[in-house]
């Protein structure tokens, strides 16, 4: 959707120019101007009269203009499409430059700040590192060199093997398994409380490719946990904002973000091609739908879960001391869902999420390294905060499981094989579907706009699943609730079960308050 | 969520029943537990088993409700 966006502006104008021409800051920002933009933020690069230590007096610089303006477009066509609604300029100016003159500008607008900053950083980054351009020094002494800007970030920056000598200095690691982390592709889906922690480290330890997964903007409310984001990144994807964060932190590896939403249809392409797999979401619908990708696709998968306190730590991999459809049989997912208690608000403490976070990195880099034992994977390990104690519950895999059971006749999907999009909805396809019953799921403590209910939405205790399978069967329901998660899981749930005409509101439902908080 | 509903996390008790649903009838009436039976699952000497296996003296028990947050 947002490539053909970006496409569509493409059309209109330039997103990158080389200029010889000295760069005009005031027309440039005109052209930026839209109506619905609240911020615009400008990078200006200038020319100056120092570089490493020696005094520059002028600069030229020189571009392969052809290469130049097809990077430089990538990159700004890129940029936009990790910010989505971020509209992004940028002139890079060649030829002779005296110090103080402008040699790079780049202007995002977007209607919020957040993106903007965010945006505008990672175009400057990305033109610093990918630009073909060249620049050559001309020093007080009348000495001169070229220099190639890529190649003096490459010669000035941190290398590699200076960056992992902590960690490729242990025997169980090495220099072969810092390669074998160079090469592996590791998948993160829900950047949250786990997901935050378990990036840093998997970042930190330099597996090579990272592919982040979450639909979901940041909130104030996570900053307590989701150690990834700051107050500047609040309204951001946490996709995006977790890709800078982590590119700060580490410049040898690939990093992926992609915001969006795991999904029955989506969950077998975005686990294939990766090493391993961490379940950092916060629900079982989604767990279990990535729980069968991983295992259709034989990908080992490192799962946790946090209640408050305590949470649970999990590998799963085909064959290998039974599946989660062993431990829960045929229990409703709903009903998991629903008991589990996770929706958006739940009380959390944040050392013990990120704990498990931590030791999802630790499983995933062990699997990678060949470090992990069957010891530690047939296991389900119960972590609990309050009394410092780990209990380790051995696994085995039920005969009878109808997914796992028969090795040679692996039926993955028992699930996640039906189609659950087109379960959310935007404002204008709910007015599309003409009369429906709309329900406000109420958590115990919570209450519905009287307004509300007064034109027909019916407020239903968030547990009350039978009541909402009785209203299903009626017509065409959609589900909101005070943050949006729990309706979007439920209604998804009920899709799996087999009901047709169950929906829920795309976003937080602002009818629904709590005296909770 | 028996922890937070019990009080307490370990219960050392002497008991008549026979298999870990029969221990949990009887928490749930001591400690006022109102989790449903069904969507827990149990181990018995750090192995999962299921709620009708039988249980033989000086045996560990743990209840294990669903958790997903993240």
């Amino acid at each position: 959707m947002f490539r053909g966006l970006s496409s569509l502006s493409a059309l209109f104008s330039t997103l990158f120019e080389l200029t010889t021409q000295p760069i005009d800051s005031a027309a440039l920002r005109a052209r930026l101007e839209r109506p619905d933009a609240g911020a615009c933020v400008v990078f200006e690069g200038w020319v100056r009269n120092h570089h490493l230590g020696k005094p520059v007096t002028q600069l030229e610089y020189e571009a392969f203009d052809d290469m130049a303006r097809i990077e430089g477009d990538a990159i700004v066509t890129e940029t936009e499409q990790h910010h989505p609604g971020c509209t992004i300029l940028c002139v890079h100016r060649t030829g002779t430059l005296r110090v103080g003159e402008l040699a790079v500008w780049i202007g995002v607008v977007s209607a919020h700040r957040a993106a903007a900053f965010l945006a505008c950083r990672e175009t400057i980054e990305e033109i610093k590192r990918r630009l073909p351009v060249w620049k050559k020094e001309h020093h007080l002494d009348g000495a001169a060199e070229w220099v190639n800007c890529t190649t003096e970030a490459a010669a000035k920056g941190p290398q590699p093997a200076d960056y992992y000598a902590r960690q490729s200095s242990l025997p169980e690691v090495s220099a072969s398994g810092q390669e074998q982390l160079a090469k592996a592709r590791v998948l993160v889906v829900g950047i949250g409380g786990l997901g935050c922690p378990a990036a840093l480290y998997l970042t930190g330890a330099g597996a090579g490719h990272l592919t982040l997964v979450d639909a979901g903007r940041v909130e104030l409310s996570n900053l307590h946990r989701q150690v990834l984001f700051t107050t500047d990144d609040l309204g951001a994807p946490k996709t995006a904002a977790a890709v800078t964060a982590l590119r700060a932190r580490n410049p040898f590896i690939q990093l992926e973000g992609l915001a969006t939403e795991l999904s029955a249809s989506n969950a077998r392409a975005l686990v294939a091609g990766h090493t391993v797999v961490l379940d950092c979401t916060d629900n079982f619908a989604t767990r279990f739908i990535l729980h069968d990708a991983c295992l259709a696709a034989g990908v080992p998968l490192v799962q946790a879960a946090v209640h408050r306190f305590e949470g649970t730590l999990d590998v799963f991999r085909r064959g290998d001391g039974g599946c989660l459809h062993c431990q829960w049989k045929s229990r409703p997912i709903a009903e998991l869902d629903t008991a589990a208690g996770n929706c958006a608000g739940a009380p959390v403490f944040g050392p013990a999420v990120g704990l498990l976070g931590v030791m999802q990195a630790g499983e995933a880099i062990k699997i990678i390294l060949g470090l992990e034992t069957a010891e530690t994977h047939r296991r389900t390990h119960l972590v609990n905060q309050l009394d410092c104690s780990v209990l380790s519950i051995a696994r085995e895999a039920d005969p009878a499981c109808p997914v796992c059971g028969q090795e040679e006749s692996f039926q993955p999907a028992v699930f996640s094989n039906q189609p659950t999009d087109a379960v959310l909805l935007s404002l204008d396809e709910m007015a599309a579907l003409g009369k429906v019953q709309m329900v406000a799921l109420l958590e115990p403590g919570e209450s519905l706009d009287p307004a509300r209910s007064a034109t027909g939405t019916l407020p239903v205790p968030v547990g009350d699943i039978a009541r909402l399978r009785e209203l299903a069967a009626l017509g065409p329901v959609i589900l909101t609730c005070r943050h949006g998660v729990r309706s979007a899981a439920i209604a998804r749930l009920l899709r799996l079960e087999g009901a047709t005409g169950i929906y829920a509101m795309a976003g937080s439902s602002a009818a629904i308050g709590s005296s909770r908080v | 969520m028996l922890r937070e509903q019990a009080g307490k996390s370990v219960l050392d008790l002497t008991t008549t029943a026979a298999t870990p649903a029969e221990l949990y009838r009887e928490l749930q009436a001591s400690h006022a537990l109102t989790f449903p039976a069904t969507l827990l699952r149990v181990s018995i000497n750090e192995r999962y088993v299921t709620m009708e296996s039988p249980l033989q003296p000086g045996d560990r028990v743990v209840f294990i409700p669903p958790v997903a947050g993240g």
